[in-house]
């Protein structure tokens, strides 16, 4: 895999990696312990640049505020930079509910808008898509045939969106972070499209999850050191912007308006109990691209929005158990993803406490949780477990026969059992 | 030449910048812009917004130029906000190469929304 070769590289340039993934992590983790200071700091330093700060408890709350200040700037186009916070609400659904369009104008983002599907990969969210596939969807914007050669169709994409940047009347983007002390929000793209939504527009509307701050520009240098290198490789990405407030005097492009509306949305739920660290994700995708489930199953097996282990872990707390009860066994527990995360969350052992919860909150399937109360009984008794394992010789021939076994054999021969238990040999 | 400027240099290069010294090429249609800051670390221009640098002039054109006092390259990250501090511009633009894309097949392509081609002038 292209990433993954491209994350060692970017890595040797550092001289104490580890050290450095345990700095980052103890910021995130005293921002999240300590995140009501940090957002009213936050919030000060934004309001005293001359933006606005909007707290948003649900995706609705969001979503209406988003929508209302478009309404009074007049807007009838908002050209989007790529925001998996903006996904979890659909606020583009919300948009166009009110009248507004809303254009996605990530590269990856705009092809998946122009299928109507959502993305699989935080990264890389068109990962499944050929050229070819491209050159069919660009062809019907064009009205005429688009050649799948990549720089053709870089070049139509720059061609449809710059009169998308131009006439947009509203920015709408996400934010890696927030920085507490400056009330500054840092936005890394590659494209440049974060850019130019952010400086041709006259409001710019920025979403940024409520656990995304750093509490100084110092603690910013750490994280951008840690954020590019785990999500695609790179010691940075071609742009890192970090902005303060709105237009000022004597400046001739930029918003006129900057709104940061901070998002909630189901992150309250993790504060101060036993996956408090879930906070501490930076959205770098580094934990898909090493994960074995991930890599077989595709992202849109994680549903909608976010996918991989850290979608694993964060979606059930999101969105309650019982509504993301796969979730948490969409994992070998390798602990690779562990291993690969920059800011050190025990992703995997975080998985395992998901799947103690779905047990005793009784979210497992009464058939479920009594054929694994037996079989703990059964296997915590010397007798018990030997009749079961000479049960198991006999009944083996019928597994493959039987519920899911005859699935499972559809494409497969069971392993035969050996004549002798082990413990039987002499 | 310091050991600063050199550092810079090849980690520009590596990023996609054609670095040149002294002199600025002459390209039709490119758009210059005076760099407050350069990173060695990351081989990165840094371009503040203000009344003569509009935040979107690096991004528009197809080729970009940037001018760089060689005094002005810092190691990295750490040392650029220590020098900008609470001083922040309306935006600060740290530029590390040419806009680029992977999100067609993992493809690196050049030249999505920002410039194709982008220079460095080193000042002494």
């Amino acid at each position: 895999m292209r990433m993954l070769e491209g994350r060692t590289n970017a890595w040797a340039g550092l001289e104490d990696v580890e050290a450095l993934r345990e700095r980052a992590r103890k910021i995130r983790q005293r921002t999240i312990s300590d995140l009501d200071r940090y957002l009213a700091e936050f919030t000060a330093a934004v309001e005293a640049r001359g933006a606005k700060v909007r707290f948003a408890r649900t995706a609705e709350e969001a979503n209406a505020y988003i929508v209302d200040t478009c309404r009074r700037a007049g807007a009838e186009l908002v050209a989007k930079s790529k925001s998996m916070a903006s996904e979890e609400i659909r606020v583009n659904e919300a948009l166009q509910a009110a009248g507004i369009r809303a254009v996605e104008c990530d590269l990856g983002e705009y092809i998946l808008q122009l299928a109507n599907e959502h993305p699989i990969h935080i990264i890389l969210p068109a990962i499944e898509k050929t050229a070819a596939d491209v050159a069919e969807l660009f062809s019907v914007v064009e009205g005429e045939p688009v050649s799948p050669q990549l720089e053709e169709l870089a070049a139509a994409a720059r061609r449809q969106l710059r009169k998308v940047f131009f006439s947009a009347d509203v920015g709408l983007t996400g934010a890696n972070f927030g920085v507490a002390q400056t009330g500054s929000i840092c936005l890394v793209t590659n494209e440049g499209n974060g850019g130019l939504v952010t400086s041709l527009p006259k409001v710019h509307i920025a979403l940024l999850g409520m656990e995304r701050l750093v509490p100084t520009l110092d603690d910013l240098a750490v994280l951008l050191q840690l954020l590019p290198r785990s999500a695609t490789g790179q010691k940075l990405t071609s742009y890192t912007r970090i902005i303060s407030g709105p237009r000022r005097e004597g400046e001739s492009d930029g918003p006129e308006e900057l709104h940061i509306v901070i998002l909630d949305n189901g992150r309250s739920n993790l504060r101060g109990g036993r996956y408090e660290e879930m906070l501490s994700c930076i959205r770098c995708g580094a934990c898909l691209n090493v994960c074995p489930v991930y890599r077989k199953a595709g992202g849109g097996a994680y549903g909608p929005v976010y996918s991989g282990p850290m979608a694993a872990v964060l979606v059930p707390l999101l969105v309650g158990l019982e509504r993301a009860p796969a979730l948490p066994h969409a994992s070998s527990l390798c602990g690779a993803c562990t291993a690969a995360c920059p800011v050190k969350i025990p992703l995997h052992e975080l998985l395992l406490e998901l799947r103690k919860d779905l047990v005793e909150e009784r979210v497992a399937s009464a058939r479920e949780r009594l054929g694994f109360t037996l079989w703990s009984l059964a296997w915590s008794r010397p007798f018990l477990y030997r009749l079961s394992t000479s049960l198991a010789r006999l009944a083996a021939p019928l597994a493959g026969r039987l519920g899911p076994g005859l699935v499972w054999t559809r494409g497969r021969d069971l392993p035969a059992f050996a004549r002798r238990r082990f413990r039987d040999l002499p | 030449m310091s050991s600063l400027v050199e550092r810079f240099l090849v980690n520009a290069e590596a990023a996609g910048f054609v670095v040149h010294r002294g002199e600025a090429p002459e390209i039709e249609g490119a758009e210059r812009s005076t760099a407050s800051y350069g990173l060695a670390d990351t081989g990165s221009v840094v371009l503040a917004a203000g009344p003569d640098e509009p935040r979107a002039r690096h991004l528009l054109p197809d080729v970009h130029v940037s001018l760089l006092s060689e005094e002005r390259i810092l190691p990295g990250l750490a040392e650029l906000f220590a020098a900008v501090g609470f001083d922040l511009p309306s935006a600060l633009a740290i530029v590390t190469g040419p806009s680029r894309s992977a999100d067609i097949e993992q493809r690196l392509v050049v030249g999505v929304h920002g410039p194709r081609e982008v220079h460095v002038v080193l000042l002494p």
